[in-house]
């Protein structure tokens, strides 16, 4: 059965320039394929077809979500990273936000959710740090209530966390694919486990060198990223999270770098800040699906 | 999940990571501040005021890679590339000799052991294992940072990048200022990418400058919000009164904090009262 979902409605026929381009179709082609089947095989292109009861089914039995891990983002998010849904977190410089993923990374891999796919562009991602939260949180126990030794319960909880160093935007486009090739094809690594949470840490350095010049391409590109983290989201219930910065906006304020085309991308944007010289933050919901803008917490990163 | 090239899951990482040796900086407090001293696949940039000893850090770094493996260090060569002509090469053999000194009057006994191979501790060695670039305009800097990948493919012991300093050269006649943040953010991605794929330091020395805001002058990196996040680690070098101390501002693993430091005859060194120190010029 072609369980092509929502996200996959129309094959690829919008053509977005740069990505992918040797699985889509011409739109061509596949106009006129579409006109000459039969009905049935349109309603298999067009992907199933929901009512609003099967929906509220569908999010109540398997879309969770994932904590983050930090106390007051989770109660801001309502819970924590929800499955099928891209959050953003911004802020400036050394704010926490590498401290949110590294977070929400450890407390994935140590409630075994599931594999966590984190892509670097700086360079941030700290296995030490990982150790020291995961040490940190007092629950390696095995779900099954074995007593395994401390070190056998760590190598397999950070074995589950997946590190790749991306430094260009198709370097991104290509690692982006090759995941979405692989869940397809339902390739199981041993353990069986899927990926549930895909991190970008972060987003804008891999944009900042294209876009905001004379020509579109960058934000088209920019558009087309957006596209594929949010169908891979859809797709394979996935949370993804990425992190943004901060440009400046004029008269020393300060505003989220990608401009006015991101903001309509993420389900959940989060925005933070750090006090200067001490680990108290702070997060303002700047937009969310569920619950209401403009709520702040105070959250903690313990060192 | 599918198979990834290049991925590595953390258990696996955990163990490089902890094998890997950090370049000393000198200064005892400041390497514990940075966990052992500046780490190589990362990038750290080093802002401060002129005259506060970045250039002098950055050419402690530039001598300290090449400490040899026997004597605790990476026994790697340095890149230093050059933007406003603050390498002086004088300077540098002084501190080469001063780091010579410490490393014999560590390990007394090991010069009277010769084995083949093992390099003379000299100072014109230590010199002769720098390869330093001279820049004058902006482009010349980006043309050497696309240089650096083919060039470090061709020497892979080097363990060190120093750039002095990144933003000089686009602080002035920049007129695209949209153009310039698109230059500058590709430039510190390559850089990123060399750091991890030579497995070596980037070090970025930045200017620092006045930037006002509610209402009272503030010191910030040159070309702030849209070059802040283009580092891995952020160092910010301060005067507090006449003593000099280095703040961590930026780390994914360490947590915020300073430590004092001096630049003495033989370099940079720990800050114990001594009438060595280099004062304040102001």
């Amino acid at each position: 059965m072609a369980a092509a979902g929502g996200g996959g409605g129309g094959g690829g026929r919008a053509t977005t320039s740069g990505c992918g381009l040797k699985r889509r179709y011409a739109p061509h082609d596949q106009e006129e394929e579409t006109m000459n089947q039969d009905q049935s095989s349109k309603e298999d292109w067009c992907g199933r077809l929901w009512n609003g009861m099967d929906l509220l089914k569908d999010v109540t039995e398997n879309k969770h979500v994932l904590p983050t891990g930090l106390e007051g983002i989770d109660t801001l998010l309502g819970g924590g990273l929800r499955q099928g849904q891209l959050t953003e977190v911004t802020g400036p410089s050394s704010s926490g936000k590498t401290q949110v993923c590294l977070h929400s990374a450890s407390h994935a891999a140590v409630k075994h959710m599931g594999v966590v796919m984190y892509l670097d562009t700086s360079n941030s991602f700290s296995p030490s740090r990982i150790a020291t939260i995961i040490d940190g949180t007092n629950d390696l126990s095995d779900q099954r209530g074995f007593d395994l030794p401390h070190k056998e319960r760590l190598k397999t909880m950070m074995r589950s966390i997946v590190c790749k160093s991306v430094f260009d935007i198709f370097g991104m486009f290509e690692v982006l694919h090759q995941l979405e090739v692989s869940l397809l094809n339902d390739k199981v690594k041993s353990g069986g486990r899927k990926i549930c949470l895909l991190i970008v840490d972060s987003i804008s350095s891999l944009l900042a060198p294209i876009i905001g010049g004379k020509y579109p391409q960058g934000r088209s590109m920019m558009i087309s990223v957006a596209m594929i983290l949010k169908k891979l989201a859809y797709k394979h219930n996935l949370s993804v999270l990425v992190t943004n910065h901060m440009v400046s906006a004029g008269n020393g304020a300060v505003k989220p770098a990608l401009g006015e085309s991101w903001k309509a991308v993420p389900h959940v944007r989060l925005v933070i800040s750090r006090e200067h010289g001490s680990n108290i933050c702070t997060a303002t919901v700047l937009k969310h699906t569920l619950l209401a803008s403009g709520r702040t917490a105070k959250f903690v990163v313990p060192s | 999940m599918g198979e990834q090239s290049g991925a590595q899951n953390a258990w696996d990482m955990l163990s490089d990571e902890q094998s890997q040796k950090h370049i000393t900086t000198g200064s005892g407090d400041l390497n514990d501040i940075l966990g052992g001293g500046i780490h190589c696949k990362e990038v750290t940039e080093i802002g401060g005021v002129p005259g506060v000893g970045k250039t002098q850090l950055g050419i402690q770094l530039a001598i300290n890679v090449q400490i040899p493996v026997e004597y605790g260090g990476l026994g790697g060569k340095a890149v230093y590339i050059d933007t406003e002509g603050s390498f002086m090469v004088e300077r540098v053999y002084q501190i080469a000799e001063g780091c010579i000194r410490d490393i014999l009057e560590h390990f007394p006994h090991s010069h009277e052991k010769s084995s083949s191979g093992q390099k003379q501790l000299q100072p014109e060695h230590f010199l002769a294992d720098i390869y330093y670039f001279r820049i004058c305009s902006y482009t010349e800097q980006i043309a050497v940072i696309n240089y650096l990948e083919k060039f470090l493919g061709e020497h892979k012991d080097v363990r060190i990048v120093v750039i002095d300093n990144v933003t000089f050269h686009f602080r002035q006649d920049f007129e695209d200022l949209a153009l310039r943040t698109r230059v500058l953010s590709g430039l510190s991605l390559k850089l990123m990418k060399i750091a991890k794929t030579y497995n070596l330091a980037v070090v970025l020395l930045n200017q620092v400058t006045t930037k006002f805001t509610e209402g009272s002058f503030q010191l910030t990196l040159a070309l702030g919000d849209s070059w802040s996040h283009s580092c891995t680690n952020r160092l910010i070098l301060y005067w507090n009164g006449n003593e000099r101390y280095a703040h961590l501002d930026k780390s994914p693993s360490l947590p915020v904090a300073s430590a004092p430091y001096a630049v003495t005859g033989k370099g940079i060194r720990d800050a114990v009262s001594s009438h060595h120190k280099r004062a304040r010029v102001t």
